[in-house]
């Protein structure tokens, strides 16, 4: 089962139907954790949201308590989420990308997706990961294809995944295939 | 066919009737034999009860009304403090016994002497509109919201004929989701395109509007499509409502069912281009009327987007109530379909008040004197049946 944890998001619903088509998913909102259900899941995914990591301790509880020992996914704001527990610093940025088509590319030859493929994906973001970012076992592995902001992040060893960009918008090629990958790594 | 004079006559009998459009034409409901006004405390049960009506097959096996704005936050959980303005009610819904069909041309014109007032007072004006505007769009810095769009009010004291306004609006400016509802003490008139929900059997579409072009004579529908896709900010807030949309209703509906129908089309009305997207779906097993309500309203495009910290943000700034505007006016049938729209393009007056919201967006890249006459041109169209 897949634990969805919702920040009150006007897209997370479009991740549990993106979700759902691999496995069962249970969707909650972030202050209405379902304990006994959040234990049972074999994966935990950090739903997109407004504002910013610091404003959902409860989130960032979760992930320390289950990093390493569960898969997690972030997306958006789940994935900043990720990177503020790792003590990376989540910052506004210049240009500010809401509703916008772009073409991002794999740069890493660690990702689970093939080096330097480039593909189009939808973005709602104002906030961006600070450079230089380090953290044990965790590498990012795309990047926007102009600006070179964070795309994304992979930590293989404790399977812990996020994307900056929205999988599940339409406005992303092969979504679905992305999270279908994920999953079964 | 219905007799030569019947309209008059219906309006000038004082009995509370509504017109909708239909395909074709209208379709006029009155006899009302039932008429429930919404409370925070009976709308739940109201909905749950409005397909529980013994017979399913009729023409008028419907209740047919409105929500307000208020209502559908209170609905989904979101409280609205005190506002100023009309106290009106939050909802009303009526049970018909009479369903007729009207033409295209509503052949109706007043006799009687009614002189309005043409001045309409604005409630925010262009400097406080900037400093509201500046203040969202910090607020889109700092990611609380991705759009919003901010309201403006314009109102006047005035007794209006509402059939006659009605007959004149559509002659100008019709739209698939205009309607009128003329009760004892108030009325609302509107020109409305935009529709929420058209839900019959387990498939349930939406039909957002995001963006909108002034027709002038170079223009036609290939250029304005041109103009939508190269124009980035339109593009960006016309993405935004559609993946909200799509989120909406996988709320409701079947795995792997949510489809866009129609990806970022033009339409053509008399005077403007509309953006337009088609989104559909099939609904799960056991999915109540009630469910739909809350998952679609209050509509996404007319709010801005995420819904709710946006609905947050609105309702610290709006110092008097919205009322009918962006609630939703439609009917839910005794078999559970329903049609529903966006209440916009909207005149409500009541007990000798009128008001005419409008509203248009911020994103990052708007500019705030473009979007304040932008909300002018909105409501001029409407002002401009008070001459």
């Amino acid at each position: 089962m897949i634990y969805i944890i919702d920040h009150k998001d006007s897209f997370t619903h479009n991740v549990v139907h993106q979700f759902e088509r691999f496995d069962d998913v249970t969707c909650d909102n972030f202050y209405e954790i379902n304990e006994d259900k959040l234990n049972k899941s074999k994966v935990i995914v950090f739903s997109p949201g407004p504002g910013a990591p610091k404003d959902y301790p409860i989130s960032s509880g979760i992930y320390k308590r289950f990093k390493g020992k569960k898969k997690i996914i972030g997306i958006c704001l789940g994935f900043q989420q990720i990177l503020h527990c790792e003590k990376g610093k989540i910052i506004k940025q210049k240009k500010i990308y809401h509703g916008y088509q772009s073409k991002i590319k794999v740069t890493s030859a660690n990702s689970l997706f093939k080096k330097n493929r480039k593909f189009n994906v939808g973005r709602y973001h104002s906030l961006k990961l600070k450079e230089p970012f380090a953290a044990k076992n965790f590498e990012i592995t795309m990047r926007c294809a102009i600006s070179n902001v964070a795309m994304a992040i992979e930590n293989n060893k404790e399977n812990i995944y996020g994307f900056q960009f929205h999988p599940e918008s339409f406005l992303t090629e092969n979504g679905n295939l992305l999270i279908k990958k994920i999953l079964s790594a | 066919m219905i007799k030569k004079n019947y309209l008059e006559n219906l309006n000038n009998s004082n009995k509370p009737f509504i017109i909708y459009r239909s395909k074709k034409g209208f379709d006029l409901y009155t006899d009302f034999s039932k008429k429930i006004i919404l409370t925070k405390n009976n709308i739940e049960k109201f909905i749950n009860q409005s397909t529980k009506l013994k017979s399913k097959k009729k023409e008028t096996d419907l209740f047919i009304g409105f929500f307000g704005y208020e209502i559908l936050n209170n609905l989904i959980g979101i409280k609205v403090k005190k506002k100023k303005g009309l106290k009106f009610p939050k909802g009303i819904f009526y049970k018909p016994e009479t369903k007729l069909k009207l033409p295209n041309k509503l052949n109706y014109k007043n006799l009687r002497l009614v002189k309005p007032n043409k001045l309409f007072k604005i409630n925010i004006n262009k400097s406080s509109y900037k400093v509201i505007f500046d203040k969202f769009k910090k607020k889109i810095k700092s990611g609380e919201t991705y759009q919003i769009k901010i309201c403006t009010k314009y109102s006047n004291k005035a007794q209006i004929d509402a059939l006659d306004y009605f007959s004149r609006l559509v002659k100008t400016n019709m739209a698939p989701e205009a309607f009128m509802i003329k009760d004892k003490d108030y009325s609302i008139i509107s020109c409305s395109p935009e529709n929420l929900i058209i839900k019959k059997n387990d498939l349930i579409t939406t039909k957002p509007i995001a963006g909108t072009l002034k027709k002038n004579m170079k223009l036609n529908k290939v250029k304005a499509l041109v103009f939508f896709k190269k124009n980035i900010k339109e593009s960006k807030e016309h993405n935004m409502i559609v993946d909200m949309e799509r989120s909406d209703l996988s709320k409701i509906c079947k795995v792997g069912s949510v489809k866009i129908l129609k990806k970022k089309i033009v339409e053509e009305y008399k005077d403007l281009y509309h953006y337009v997207s088609l989104i559909g779906g099939r609904l799960k097993k056991n999915i109540s009327s009630l469910d739909i309500i809350k998952a679609m309203m209050p509509g996404g495009s007319v709010i801005g987007c995420p819904k709710i910290s946006t609905l947050n943000l609105l309702n610290k700034q709006e110092k008097e109530n919205r009322n009918v505007y962006t609630g939703s006016f439609g009917y839910i049938k005794s078999n559970g379909d329903m049609r529903f729209n966006i209440i916009i393009r909207s005149i409500l007056n009541y007990k000798g008040n009128s008001e005419i919201s409008v509203a248009s967006g911020v994103v990052i890249d708007s500019n705030a004197r473009h979007e304040f006459n932008e909300n002018y041109i909105k409501a001029k169209a409407l002002m401009d049946l008070y001459k």
